[in-house]
């Protein structure tokens, strides 16, 4: 027979390589950055390092399902951030309100999601339109009906569980960590063992050959955008956590940020290939990468150039498409 | 040369050159019934307000506000059209902008050199995306994502304030704000786009948008074509920093920020295929008009203007479907 | 001896390392109509692409007027005066078929640029000289019919007066009169003294108008003739006698229920189109590419939707939405592109072959792994699909093995119609072979078969009955015993606008 057949599949595939180099790349990070500033890699610095990457990962789990059939969801600032004031303005700093107050956001979150999905899959828009244009649809929203943050119940703190969640430990670690160690373990037992995983990555694949296959195109198209809603929200609602309060604009650095996770993590940008734990290892370089300099004392404008070209760097290292490909 | 045995011979009439004009150009004229919509609208609701018809004033400064739209939704329609995406747009326009503000303070002659430096500021921009495209083989929207942040960057290093005073001499040749001087701009985008589709260039960067595989073996370079694409992309953008400066009388390294998803709206509001190929430079200037004038009606249709990104994303939702629509039934219909 | 106008020696060229030629060979003459035949992936495309300047070889030479040359690109051979008209065509879309022809040559105004009118003009005198008049050059090309995109990419190939021209499966979309037109362009190219190489699956039209024959099996030459009959020609083509090829046909027991009827189904590119299938049938479909074969597949498998008429599948009335719609009614499809429309490329044989199973393989949406394996092995082992495991990327296959997957994947499902589109195509003798007997063997035991196949030799020897279409319409409905490819191809061809 033909050498194909009797190619063996390595166990360190091209996948898995690039979840590897992500997370070199992070500990590298933790390297130099120690270098820099001794205590920067102590156990309490890598702590506060993984918080802040926590929320990036957050938001990275719904880029990456999307991503994952070949979408993109640039509406995840304005749903954090419209996720992060529902939170408290229903909550009103309350811990007796604090679990109808994130039903109540997490549900918007998968809902506005879901429409997403349903424009993309059903009504035929593409994904960089529908998402770009709910972005504005929740940030007037957000805005006109909070009066621009000068409602009364604007200034609200987020309930006390809810702030205790992201500060407190448990076994060393911050009870944030192990909610995100959670969803790793969730995110990707879901795309890995069960059906709606598999069905992902079909799509992502070839959309057309799944649709012919029986597959339910548009139910996971919508599901999976509603994913994506539904994280943003409950990356809304740890910020609040982390800080007390809601303010506008603080969704913003996430859509850029969570791509980029995304990307460098190993996960194909038009879909099919790449996992969750690719993300998580993205999330954690980025912010290392921030963190470090920062500890360098880089100004805002150098930190802007230097991730621009980490990532090209990154990219061009590892994320180059076949020729003719 | 003997005439063939065989001759296909036509089963019937052509269709006019009307209908196809019509049918091939559908998105360049709903966005032209939109913006006409838009502008009775506007004077409807500017006479029911203010009790007399909008004038010169309200022409001017339109058309000053949309120029620096204009030309980042042509830079993002070039870029567009080979099947790329330039979110890099808003980083050039600050970019440009940051570099305006800083060197355009002397007389007539400084300004018309470093105008035309900052141009080549643009088309460097785009040549760095370009080849990371075309030769690095990476993702369009990868690329242009981190050369958006590179870009702001650099423009706040520049420039970390805002500040510069433009020459009254160049605010008056690009946004005067007395006389609607900017209404030149209009035919003149549209003398350059139609050059531009008559230019081996303008064939290639369609071709390539329609099949790339399928161009290059009829001899368009491909890479060649991305990257002048892009660079040509970058001037256009370029141009928009300098427009707004001129409107602003002064720069800032962060206005231009805005630029990378509006240029995307008026760009799809005109009518050009995300997947590439299709649509029209002019197409996308009257986008960025309907774009612009969807903002003046919410503000005398007495919107409040914090609901008003709420309001632009459901209409662009419902020119987008609205377009889906038509253009079904005009295919069907044939 | 003259020097040959072109010449393949040896060309070899493998894909992810399968072999799609290993020694091929031909000699073509000034003035010579030259035909390539072989079957459906005998690497007669493959080497018209190498000859063309697309792909390039693993090994062997190109000679040109007695020059070895290197193609890196069509545009090498395009200055060497060798002009190819691809099986996928090179036409842009979404630009009118003026802009098409002028590619690259447009004619420009005193001002250089591109002047559309003369544009307009030089296409309308292009397509006159040619005596092409049904194709206006403002139309653009994606609303022009498959066959009128095929003689648009003739005439623009033609227009350059060039010294060879290849053309891979020129007639495969066009009616008569079309086909008359292309071999009058033909004969005139090879009085000017060109040299003409194609390919074609229609032994009469080869007959009639190639000079030479180079018959290739299994990536390699295997002789070449000035006469020689088919059946001696077939001999040659498959390895085997053509009795050999095909299993026996078994007659389908009368009194089969019918299991999928369809009455006067309408749709694009589909008209009154009425059929009923019975268990244990293998009902053929056949004509030209282009005439609603594929809408009718994809309208009875949910994926089109019908304008009018009716479906029935084992007597209760269908109206489906979805293809899930109709795989919940037992019907599956093997769709006519695998590689785009079938496979999932880049996934595992196993992620392949389970995929329309999923449900039965999962509780409360959890995969079960053993079993998922388990089926996989299943599908490999009773189709002897060729893989070093079921872990391996069901696009590092060969054709064949991957058909057998997709066959698979449906026979796990436990469907009753099966609706087989083109499924030998690009595939290998011995894999025909097996497809051939699993059919036979599917509908023996009571599967109900839709076939389409572009090779008509094929549906004469594999099915009861051959419904043919042409524009549309069920044009003739051949029974067997006794159904030729000469009758198929002839009631698909019949042109009525010739007269």
């Amino acid at each position: 027979m033909s050498a194909a057949t009797t190619r063996k599949q390595p166990f360190l595939n091209r996948e898995r390589r690039r979840i590897l180099y992500a997370f070199l790349a992070g500990i590298i990070l933790f390297i130099i950055g120690e270098l820099v500033r001794p205590g920067f890699a102590s156990p309490s610095g890598i702590r506060a390092i993984l918080v802040v990457a926590s929320f990036v990962g957050i938001v990275a789990a719904g880029q990456t399902f999307v991503i994952l059939i070949g979408g993109i969801d640039l509406s995840v600032p304005w749903v954090l951030n419209a996720g992060a004031i529902l939170m408290v303005t229903s909550s009103l700093g309350h811990d007796a309100r604090a679990i109808p107050a994130l039903a109540l956001t997490l549900g918007m979150g998968a809902a506005v999601g879901a429409l997403n999905g349903a424009g993309v899959a059903l009504l035929g828009i593409p994904a960089v339109v529908m998402t770009l244009a709910m972005n504005g649809i929740m940030q007037g929203l957000t805005l006109g009906l909070s009066g621009g943050m000068t409602c009364t119940s604007c200034g609200a703190y987020a309930p006390p569980v809810v702030q205790a969640a992201v500060h407190h430990s448990f076994l060393g670690l911050p009870i944030v960590l192990w909610i995100w160690i959670a969803i790793i373990i969730v995110v990707s037992f879901l795309l890995a063992m069960t059906r709606f995983g598999r069905m992902t990555y079909t799509v992502g694949n070839n959309a057309r050959a799944s649709h012919l296959a029986g597959i339910h195109v548009s139910g996971v198209t919508i599901v999976l955008y509603a994913l994506s809603g539904f994280f943003s929200a409950l990356a809304g609602i740890m910020l609040v956590g982390f800080g007390g309060q809601a303010a506008l604009g603080m969704g913003d650095p996430y859509l850029f940020q969570s791509i980029a996770a995304v990307v460098i993590g190993g996960v194909y940008i038009l879909g099919g290939r790449g996992h969750y734990l690719g993300s998580v290892a993205g999330a954690i370089s980025l912010t290392v990468l921030v963190s470090v300099l920062l500890a360098f004392n880089m100004p805002d404008y150098g930190r802007s150039i230097v991730y621009g070209v980490v990532i090209l760097a990154l990219l061009l290292l590892y994320g180059r498409e076949e020729e003719n490909g | 040369m003997p005439i063939p045995e065989t001759i296909l011979a036509a089963s019937g009439p052509r269709r006019s050159r009307l209908s196809h004009a019509l049918t091939q150009n559908i998105g360049l004229a709903l966005v032209v019934a939109l913006l006409v919509a838009c502008i009775i609208l506007y004077c409807g609701l500017y006479i029911a307000t203010q009790h007399r018809l909008p004038g010169g004033y309200e022409l001017t400064s339109t058309l000053n506000n949309t120029m620096p739209l204009a030309f980042a939704a042509l830079a993002q329609t070039l870029v567009v059209l080979t099947r790329g995406i330039d979110l890099s747009v808003g980083g050039v326009i600050d970019l440009t902008n940051a570099v305006a503000a800083l060197t355009l303070m002397g007389g007539p002659v400084s300004t018309t050199i470093w105008t035309i430096a900052i141009l080549g500021i643009g088309a460097l921009c785009g040549l760095l995306n370009g080849v990371l495209v075309a030769v690095g083989r990476l993702q369009p929207i990868l690329v242009t994502l981190s050369t958006l942040s590179i870009f702001q960057g650099i423009a706040i290093k520049i420039l970390p304030q805002p500040g510069g005073a433009m020459p009254p001499g160049f605010t008056g040749v690009l946004a005067n704000p007395n006389v609607p001087l900017s209404l030149i701009y209009i035919p003149l985008i549209g003398i350059l786009w139609a050059i531009f589709r008559r230019t081996r260039l303008g064939v290639s960067v369609f071709a390539i948008g329609n099949d790339a595989m399928a161009a290059s073996s009829h001899g368009i370079s491909v890479k060649r074509t991305t990257i002048l694409a892009y660079m040509l992309g970058g001037v256009a953008s370029a141009c928009a920093g300098l427009f707004l400066a001129a409107n602003a009388t002064a720069g800032d390294a962060t206005t231009g920020d805005t630029y990378t998803l509006t240029s995307i709206v008026a760009a799809v509001l005109g009518g050009v295929s995300l997947f590439g190929g299709r649509g029209s430079g002019l197409g996308a200037l009257f986008g960025a008009f309907v774009t612009v004038m969807v903002v003046n009606i919410l503000f005398f249709a007495h919107i409040d203007p914090l609901y008003q990104t709420f309001y632009e994303g459901l209409f662009l939702l419902a020119a987008v479907i609205a377009a889906n629509v038509i253009g079904q039934i005009v295919r069907r219909r044939r | 001896m003259t020097i040959a106008a072109v010449e393949a020696v040896d060309i070899g060229k493998a894909y992810g390392g399968v072999a799609a030629l290993t020694k091929a060979s031909f000699t073509a003459q000034a003035g010579e109509v030259h035909a390539l035949v072989g079957e459906n992936g005998a690497g007669k495309s493959t080497l018209i692409k190498i000859m063309g300047g697309r792909v390039r070889p693993d090994s062997g030479e190109i000679r040109i007027g007695g020059q070895a040359v290197s193609l890196n690109g069509p545009q090498a051979a395009h200055h060497l005066g060798a002009w190819t008209v691809f099986q996928e065509l090179t036409l842009l879309p979404w630009m009118t078929v003026a802009e098409n022809l002028l590619l690259q040559q447009e004619p420009r105004s005193s001002l250089g640029l591109i002047s559309r009118q003369a544009t307009l003009r030089d296409a309308d005198a292009l397509l006159a000289r040619y005596g092409v008049m049904h194709i206006d050059p403002r139309a653009l090309v994606e609303d022009i019919s498959l066959a009128e995109r095929q003689t648009v990419e003739i005439v623009r190939a033609v227009s350059h007066a060039p010294k060879i021209l290849f053309l891979d499966e020129p007639t495969s979309s066009l009616v008569e009169r079309e086909v008359e037109w292309l071999f009058g362009q033909i004969r005139r190219l090879r009085e000017q003294g060109c040299s003409i190489v194609f390919t074609s699956h229609r032994w009469a039209e080869i007959r009639s108008i190639a000079d030479r024959i180079t018959i290739f099996r299994g990536g390699a030459d295997v002789g070449t003739f000035t006469d020689i009959d088919e059946d001696e020609a077939v001999r040659l083509m498959t390895g085997r006698r053509v009795e050999a090829l095909y299993p026996p046909l078994t007659p389908r027991p009368a009194a089969a229920p019918v299991m999928l009827e369809a009455r006067s189904l309408s749709g694009p590119n589909l008209r009154q189109v009425s059929f009923a299938l019975h268990q244990g049938e293998v009902l053929g479909v056949g004509g030209l590419a282009g005439h609603g074969h594929r809408e009718l597949f994809r309208t009875v498998f949910g994926d089109a939707h019908a304008s009018g008429g009716t479906l029935t599948v084992q007597g209760k009335e269908k109206k489906f939405r979805s293809p899930r719609a109709a795989i919940a009614s037992g019907i599956a499809l093997v769709p006519e592109d695998r590689k785009t429309e079938g496979l999932l490329l880049r996934m595992s044989v196993r992620d392949n072959a389970s995929l329309a199973i999923l449900k039965r393989l999962t509780r409360f949406g959890i995969l079960k792994p053993q079993e998922e394996r388990r089926a996989a092995q299943h599908v490999v082992d009773s189709l002897r699909v060729r893989t070093a495991g079921i872990g391996l990327a069901v696009g590092a296959l060969s054709g064949g093995n991957q058909q057998k997957v997709l066959l698979g994947r449906w026979l796990e499902t436990e469907c009753q119609i099966l609706l087989l589109y083109d499924v030998t195509r690009g595939v290998d003798v011995a894999t025909k072979h097996e497809i051939y007997e699993l059919v036979a063997s599917l509908a023996r035991s009571g599967h109900a078969i839709l076939f389409y196949s572009s090779d008509a030799e094929e549906l004469a020897h594999l099915c009861h009955r051959v419904l043919v279409m042409r524009e549309g319409v069920v044009a003739a409905e051949l029974h067997a015993p006794g159904i030729t490819a000469e009758d198929i191809v002839s009631a698909a061809v019949r042109d009525h606008r010739a007269a």
